[in-house]
């Protein structure tokens, strides 16, 4: 219980929230209860986050509950959120006072859903796993199945689907996929729980909306689909993009003129790439995309898929990274074809939520550097957004345009300071990014622990961005304070540089 | 030994003697000037009227505040800068009368916080008594405070000299020296005159209720205004170009080359294109001195009556036009600098910190409203805007508000769209920094008028943005029906307000 008030905060900070579905007695006969009996489970799990000012160190515990249900190969499918940054899991059967302990196989945060599986083999002896469908048709019936607020019991609500869109996931705060809106009760609980549909998976439930009624949410089968088959290789790369912005603006007659567009030819516009993206070579600003693998794009940027309307995304996110997309575009009036790789497209500031791997970190003179990231900057609260120092706001709303170095990989902040006489006088450097150590420019964490080694002279000079006044610190006294101030403050290791895979 | 000891001990118990006798004394009785102040101190209706920031065709509604001034001439009336910011009608009354007296804007100063109005003689009658400042600033000297009430009282207050310090004006950028009067309960900080031993040393410009203070701006500023006032011509106090930040790391004094023995000095961290020192000072220069009164490492030195003050003092104390002395190390080397004294208005700042009762400078094209960013533009934004506002845009107030270049004297934006059919496509944008307009790059509002003549034989006026924004493309042709529509449709008098 402690865990799901915990989950309804989360909600109300980010609208959207993890839901799932209802109990199944015996008057419900939907024709799948003999199914979902044999399918569905309770997940329990202890979740531990790190603290992202002081790295080495773990936050509060919490116990959480959720759903799931078997699929073939002896998996259980959940909502990543319901296993993340966890310590211990454990599943059980409705009606049953036996718990298994279980494992995670596969984790997609990006798209939360994630595969755990229960080593004893004795669990999977006499369920049902189940099978999936397609997209359900707005109107039609369905029903969500799970664990809502606990309880011994299945529970099954049903609902009709209200409508299918793109919408944001609210596990990372930043990803967005297809979503199927239902208005079957979905409460804390039946996270990760199957919606079904004349006996198939059509989605798994997982968030709602907190500011109205009976607005739940299921992630769709081309989605579960994409998960399901990007694990198929031993390992989960996420959803790709193509890496540029663009408009829908070309509702103007002007700008379409402008850009010498044939009549009545919808697209959108592009008005920039990204560094190092897979069409960084291939659009300028300017082009006018008008089809993506013969979907043709509207002037919203729509296209016309899986018989809905839908954003022009959805065409990307039915390939794996590395897979090919075909491009019609036009240039001044010029139509042209191109290829493009579907790719990761890591942007230099991670403003997604991140989870499971200790954050990165260096202790340097007591100044404790780690990578900017939307988890150290939500330590500022629920109002980090407004309450942020500017620049870091400004780095956050803005990074993919202040960042002119190709092989910048991430923005390094001065996080907490461990007060001591080496950094008496550094506090004004608090929750600054550094821009350069003794006039070297730090592009990642690994180049200030090889600028912090190579420190010539006497001192180490570190600049940070939008300041033109440097923290000086005494190399020789920053050398001889490391031990005692590591010692002082309980830091297990002066750095931890593992990349998160 | 004897005979040292007894002069010392004479000296000593006459000082005891004389403050016991002090204290006895009604001090109040003595240097009540409420009797005095009679005709001299005037109650202000103001009524202000500002313009919209977001629609800056179109005024604010109108507010009815109040103030209070003293006479420094016999029609002349001193009041705070801020009392009379955007007014359109201000009218005084006078102790024992019960008309108004209309009043106008003489002269009036943002940096000081200082206003001259001038009483309409026929309504005023006889000549008011004019107020000198002349009193000294000791603290812990007991202060009272005098000022017309609405309801034609004279009123007064009480409260303690407690210190004096420079700090940043209500309503403008300039840091200025004040006094703090403590236990100022019932002051409302609105311009009462505050005395000391019946002599007038400030009027109150601020007042904190919660911790009963009030900031009073000074004689020393008050006269300085008048005669700078007094002759037809005002020029203003010195503004330093510059900021500064505390030099007590000793890590960081090492690293600048400076030697052991050199305890003091204040670090200059940012170098603006405006203001004192802005010619002659480098980033990482350290102060040591102006005209040979040596800055601790926090930017103070010791002043003989306000004890340990700001080195803006002694830039703000000048006037403009007057050469000052900075020693200054650089490059491991002490150096004198020949600095010449300069302030600068809020118009010449890349993003003005305020513009008083002038009319926002704005162009509407096709419904695309474009104007120059200033502070008061980020008011829309309402109550903690600083951490609302689009960062790119704060950013050109926080890091470069006092560097306009040649390249760069204004920071033009696409504030936000007019619906119409001429802008279809566009009208969710805004908050968008100009870059060029018909190729020609933006230095500034008065750009965009002639750049919107070049290109004659294109059909579209075009308009790039910084960052990833999309081109905006106006037809010419239509733009012209267009806006005759739009400005009949949005109520907007003129489209261009261009100084």
């Amino acid at each position: 219980m402690g865990n799901i008030k915990g989950v309804c905060v989360v909600l109300v900070v980010g609208l959207l929230g993890l839901c799932s579905m209802a109990p199944a007695e015996d008057y419900f006969d939907f024709g799948t209860k003999a199914t979902f009996d044999k399918s569905v489970v309770m997940i329990r799990s202890v979740h531990q986050a790190f603290d992202y000012t002081t790295p080495w160190k773990q936050g509060d515990m919490a116990q959480g509950v959720g759903s799931g249900f078997i699929i073939s190969g002896n998996r259980i499918l959940t909502n990543a959120h319901n296993i993340s940054n966890n310590k211990y899991i454990e599943v059980k059967k409705q009606n049953l006072a036996q718990r298994w302990p279980a494992t995670i196989s596969f984790v997609g945060h990006d798209c939360d859903l994630a595969i755990i599986t229960v080593a004893d083999p004795g669990f999977f002896e006499g369920t049902t796993p189940l099978s999936f469908g397609g997209i359900p048709k707005a109107n039609t019936t369905v029903q969500t199945v799970g664990f809502p607020v606990g309880g011994r019991q299945v529970s099954v609500t049903e609902g009709v689907v209200s409508r299918i869109q793109m919408d944001s996931y609210s596990h990372t705060r930043a990803d967005s996929h297809l979503v199927i809106q239902t208005d079957a009760a979905i409460n804390p609980g039946n996270s990760g729980g199957p919606v079904l549909q004349d006996g198939k998976v059509v989605g798994v439930a997982f968030q709602g909306l907190t500011s109205a009624e009976n607005i739940g949410y299921m992630i769709p089968t081309t989605v579960i689909g994409h998960f399901l088959e990007d694990i198929k290789d031993g390992r989960y790369n996420g959803f790709g993009s193509l890496g540029f912005s663009f408009y829908a603006g070309l509702h103007n007659r002007s700008y379409a003129e402008y850009l010498k567009m044939p009549a009545g030819q919808e697209g959108i516009v592009v008005t920039s790439t990204m560094m190092n993206s897979s069409v960084e070579n291939i659009f300028e600003s300017g082009d006018v995309i008008t089809g993506i693998d013969g979907y043709d794009i509207d002037n919203d940027g729509m296209i016309n898929i899986h018989g809905l309307t839908l954003h022009m995304s959805e065409a990307i996110e039915q390939k794996q990274i590395g897979e090919k997309v075909k491009i019609t575009y036009y240039r001044q009036g010029q139509e042209k074809e191109a290829v493009a790789e579907v790719a990761l497209n890591k942007p230099v500031l991670a403003y997604w939520r991140e989870f499971d791997q200790q954050p990165r970190y260096l202790v340097y003179a007591g100044l404790t550097f780690v990578p900017v990231s939307r988890n150290f900057l939500e330590t500022w609260g629920q109002s980090w957004i407004t309450d942020l120092p500017f620049y870091l706001r400004y780095l956050f709303v803005n990074s993919r345009q202040l960042n002119e170095n190709r092989k910048r990989t991430e923005y390094v902040v001065l996080g907490e300071i461990l007060p001591d006489k080496v950094n008496s006088y550094a506090s004004s450097a608090e929750n600054k990014i550094v821009k350069s150590v003794n006039g070297v420019e730090i592009l990642c964490l690994e180049d200030l622990t090889e600028a912090f080694s190579n420190c010539p002279g006497d001192f180490c000079t570190i600049n940070f961005m939008g300041t033109p006044t440097p923290l000086i610190i005494d190399n020789s006294m920053a050398v001889q304070r490391h031990t005692a101030i590591l010692k002082q403050y309980e830091v297990p290791a002066e750095a931890n540089l593992e990349t998160q895979l | 030994m004897t005979r040292k000891f007894i002069p010392w001990f004479t000296v000593f118990s006459l000082a005891v003697c004389w403050q016991a006798f002090g204290a006895d004394v009604p001090v109040d009785g003595r240097h009540d000037l409420t009797d005095k102040m009679k005709e001299s101190l005037v109650y202000l209706n103001v009524s202000s009227q500002g313009y919209s920031q977001f629609q800056p065709w179109k005024r604010t509604d109108i507010i009815d505040n109040f103030g209070f001034g003293c006479a420094v001439g016999p029609y002349e009336i001193l009041t705070t800068a801020w009392n009379v910011a955007n007014a359109v009608y201000i009218k005084a009354r006078r102790h024992g009368q019960n008309e108004f007296i209309p009043a106008t804007v003489k002269v009036i100063d943002y940096e000081t916080n200082l206003c001259l109005l001038e009483l309409d003689k026929d309504a005023a009658g006889s000549p008011l008594k004019p107020v000198k400042f002349n009193g000294k600033y000791d603290k812990g000297d007991e202060l009272k405070s005098y000022w017309l009430s609405s309801g034609g009282h004279l009123t007064t207050g009480r409260g303690y000299l407690d210190r004096a310090e420079v700090n940043k004006s209500t309503v403008s950028f300039a840091r200025v020296l004040n006094f703090v009067a403590s236990n100022s309960a019932n002051s409302v900080g609105r311009g009462e005159v505050f005395a000391v031993k019946g002599k007038p040393i400030g009027i109150s410009y601020w007042a904190d209720g919660d911790v009963q203070e009030a900031g009073l701006i000074p004689a020393e500023t008050i006269n300085r205004f008048l005669d700078d006032a007094g002759d037809g011509s005002y020029s203003g106090f010195g503004v330093a170009g510059f900021s500064a930040r505390s030099l007590i790391d000793p890590a960081m004094r090492k690293y600048l080359n400076m030697p052991t023995k050199i305890k003091h000095g204040v670090y200059v961290s940012r170098v603006f294109s405006l203001g004192t020192g802005s010619d002659v000072l480098e980033e990482a220069d350290v102060l040591l001195a102006i005209d040979g009164k040596t800055m601790n490492p926090y930017g103070r030195y010791e002043h003989r009556d306000y004890d340990r003050i700001s080195f803006r003092y002694l830039i703000n104390s000048r006037n403009v036009g007057d050469t000052i002395k900075f020693d200054v190390w650089r490059d491991g080397k002490q150096r004198s600098l020949k600095v010449k004294v300069k302030n600068f208005k809020a118009s010449e700042m890349l993003v003005p910190y305020y513009e008083f009762g002038t009319q926002p400078e704005y162009i509407v094209t096709a419904g695309f409203v474009i104007q120059k960013l200033t502070h008061s533009y980020f008011t829309i934004w309402g109550d903690g805007w600083p951490g609302k506002v689009p960062p790119h845009l704060y950013n050109y107030f926080q890091n470069t508000a006092f560097s306009p270049s040649a390249d760069r004297k204004e920071i033009v934006i696409l504030s936000h769209v007019l619906p119409a059919p001429i802008n279809l496509g566009y009208q969710g944008l805004g908050r968008m920094v100009v870059d060029t307009f018909n190729g020609m790059k933006i230095t500034c509002m008065r750009d965009i008028l002639e750049a919107k003549k070049l290109k004659p034989d294109s059909k579209f006026d075009v308009i790039e943005f910084e960052h990833d924004y999309p081109t905006v493309v106006i037809p010419r042709v239509q733009a012209s029906q267009a806006d005759a529509i739009l400005a009949r449709n949005y109520g907007i008098e003129k489209l261009v307000n261009i100084k």
